[in-house]
């Protein structure tokens, strides 16, 4: 079943991705790997820049939660500052997840996070408490961050 | 190393593990060039650790380092001075980490050299293993009795909640308070308390639907090799972990027990059987004359044949089943499908076999919210024997507790409400599912007082 839906998923995606969101497969052999360029939301200090995500699904997806981790360095709260760049979504997680989410869904959220942190959820303390008490300089250094490692190329 | 650096900040890289003097190299990580560091303070009274006569082996036995002889002078009545040559050496040594956050300390008894000395050794070592014992028990009985006790069943398990003595209950157990800052207190060590804890876990956690009586009582050999993992982790005591692959491992497990915890317990085979069935009608398919089921996302045609959930929700029967099978929640609403079972006669009451007119079995609406006063007559684990017995006791009188541990750990939480005198509790119905922590209980913590 995981791989019908998973197909019909990449197809609605392909033919009309959300704002900000292009899917590919990063192995065309490969339903379970997902490369995703997401743009940095207007407004937010990602902005212009272009970054890699990596959408992992389990064999047992719908019914177990997908992965997502950012492949490119960025400087957020809720995404692990390491070469992984694990994002913590409340809805990936296992006692939260619906199998009627969509992967549509997840990575509009997940883009959502970029212009809205949520310092409370955070897996970032450091970074939570600076973009709380310090915000100027949080978005300074996340700006410098986009510029740094997601505009390369 | 530690002279000089005192009083200096050292910068930590956190992209790299890097550690250097500010000083020396400024804010930036001369390794990896990453911005993203921290200062790391040291406080002026930290000590650095005391050279000691004695080398240093990691404490071979968990509880060895910690409060196994209560009595300072213990290891001096036996004459265990350490610092003359030839005698027997007793040797303790305290390591604090730099930040404060991890005391490690190690306790090590060697034999003696000389053969008077040598003669004597076994008698030196048989009372101190009895008294070792003999503290083991004492904390495994007072964290049983003791409801307060930070370690105890009752504060560290979100499932027991569920169990406290129903009238006696006042408000909800606190977790620990812990000083993130501030160094720990001393972790008690890896003990038979919290063995059998983790193995009572081990059982609660997936009690699942079909855990009627005698179909998924506590089997003391469901998991062996769990009980062996435990027994030879060794070198992990209480909070403290000397290695960062164990570090990694201890937050795996962390969150494993809590994504296991929180997520609903899957449904019984007979549950999703009987759930209703029912073809698509033009109703069901909405105003604009199409739908699809939800888990495959396929398109349903009139007249094609869903699985109705209480909450109305409906899926295909081999989308929801394979749901249902892992949690036993609407995949929409999350509302529980055996919400409909609280009214008798409905077609899956009978999966609770336990409910009866008197003694109903109340299934909650939503597992997934855990306020402990919602819960705690409704648990979906209430009607499991055997399993609860640590907490439940821990809100009695001492007497009553041991009456309970004398007899069988009764099925449900009513029992214990009704005060049944210890004889008269025997039930032929939980013969079967006695669980090893009830052995245990009625085997030491009876005869403990």
């Amino acid at each position: 079943m995981s791989q019908k839906r998973i197909a019909k998923e990449l197809a609605e995606l392909t033919e009309s991705p959300p704002e900000g969101i292009t899917v590919e497969l990063a192995d065309e052999a490969n339903l379970y790997e997902w490369k995703v360029y997401m743009d940095g939301p207007e407004g937010s200090p990602y902005q212009k820049g272009k970054f890699l995500v990596k959408l992992s699904l389990p064999t047992g997806y719908p019914f177990k939660p997908p992965t997502v981790s950012f492949a490119t360095r960025i400087y957020h709260p809720n995404i692990t500052n390491d070469e992984k760049g694990s994002m913590c979504l409340g809805m990936l997680r296992a006692d939260e997840w619906k199998p009627s989410s969509k992967i549509s869904a997840v990575l509009q959220f997940a883009r959502q996070l970029l212009s809205e942190p949520m310092p409370d959820d955070a897996i970032e303390g450091r970074i939570a408490d600076q973009y709380n008490n310090d915000n100027n300089r949080y978005r300074e250094i996340a700006r410098e961050w986009t510029r740094k490692h997601a505009m390369a190329e | 190393m530690a002279d000089h650096s005192d009083h200096e900040d050292r910068v930590l890289c956190h992209a790299c593990g890097a550690v250097w003097l500010k000083v020396a190299d400024g804010l930036t990580c001369p390794q990896c060039q990453s911005e993203f560091t921290e200062i790391i303070e040291i406080p002026p009274d930290d000590a650095p650790p005391e050279p000691h006569f004695e080398s240093d082996s990691p404490p071979v036995n968990p509880w060895e380092s910690h409060n196994a002889w209560p009595q300072e002078d213990m290891p001096r009545a036996y004459g265990f001075m350490g610092s003359t040559p030839g005698s027997p050496r007793y040797s303790q040594h305290t390591y604090r980490s730099p930040d404060g956050r991890f005391v490690f300390s190690s306790t090590s008894v060697r034999g003696g050299l000389s053969p008077r000395q040598a003669n004597t050794q076994p008698d030196l070592e048989a009372p101190m293993l009895f008294d070792s014992l003999g503290s083991i028990f004492q904390t495994f009985t007072n964290t049983a009795y003791n409801q307060r006790a930070p370690r105890g069943a009752s504060a560290m398990d979100p499932f027991d909640t569920d169990h406290h003595g129903i009238e006696e209950y006042d408000d909800p157990p606190e977790s620990f308070p812990r000083e993130p800052d501030a160094p720990q207190p001393a972790a008690q060590p890896l003990g038979l308390v919290d063995l059998l804890e983790s193995f009572r876990r081990e059982h609660v956690r997936r009690p699942g639907r079909a855990g009627a009586h005698g179909v998924a009582g506590p089997n003391p050999l469901a998991n062996p090799l769990a009980i062996l993992s435990v027994l030879l982790n060794m070198d992990r005591n209480g909070d403290a972990v000397y290695s960062q692959e164990e570090l990694d491992r201890v937050i795996s497990e962390l969150i494993d027990h809590n994504a296991a915890g929180n997520a609903p317990p899957g449904a019984s085979t007979t549950a999703i059987q009987s759930l209703p069935k029912k073809k698509v009608d033009e109703q069901m398919l909405g105003s604009d004359g199409s739908a699809e089921c939800s888990i495959c996302m396929d398109q349903v045609e009139l007249g094609t044949e869903v699985t109705v959930l209480p909450c109305t929700h409906w899926f295909h029967f081999s989308c929801i089943e394979a749901w249902l099978i892992q949690h036993n929640t609407c995949p929409h609403c999350r509302r529980s499908i055996d919400s409909a079972s609280a009214t008798p006669g409905s077609p899956t009451s009978r999966t609770h076999g336990e409910g009866t007119s008197e003694n109903p079995v109340v299934i909650p609406d939503s597992p997934e919210v855990s306020s402990p006063r919602r819960r705690r007559r409704s648990s979906p684990f209430a009607s499991l024997s055997g399993r609860s017995s640590f907490s439940r006791s821990s809100r009695h009188s001492q007497a009553q507790a041991q009456a309970q541990a004398q007899a069988p750990a009764s099925p449900d939480p009513n029992v214990s409400r009704t005060r049944r005198s210890s004889g008269s509790s025997r039930n032929s119905r939980n013969e079967g599912s006695r669980g090893f922590t009830d052995w245990v209980w009625s085997r030491f913590g009876g005869s403990n007082n």
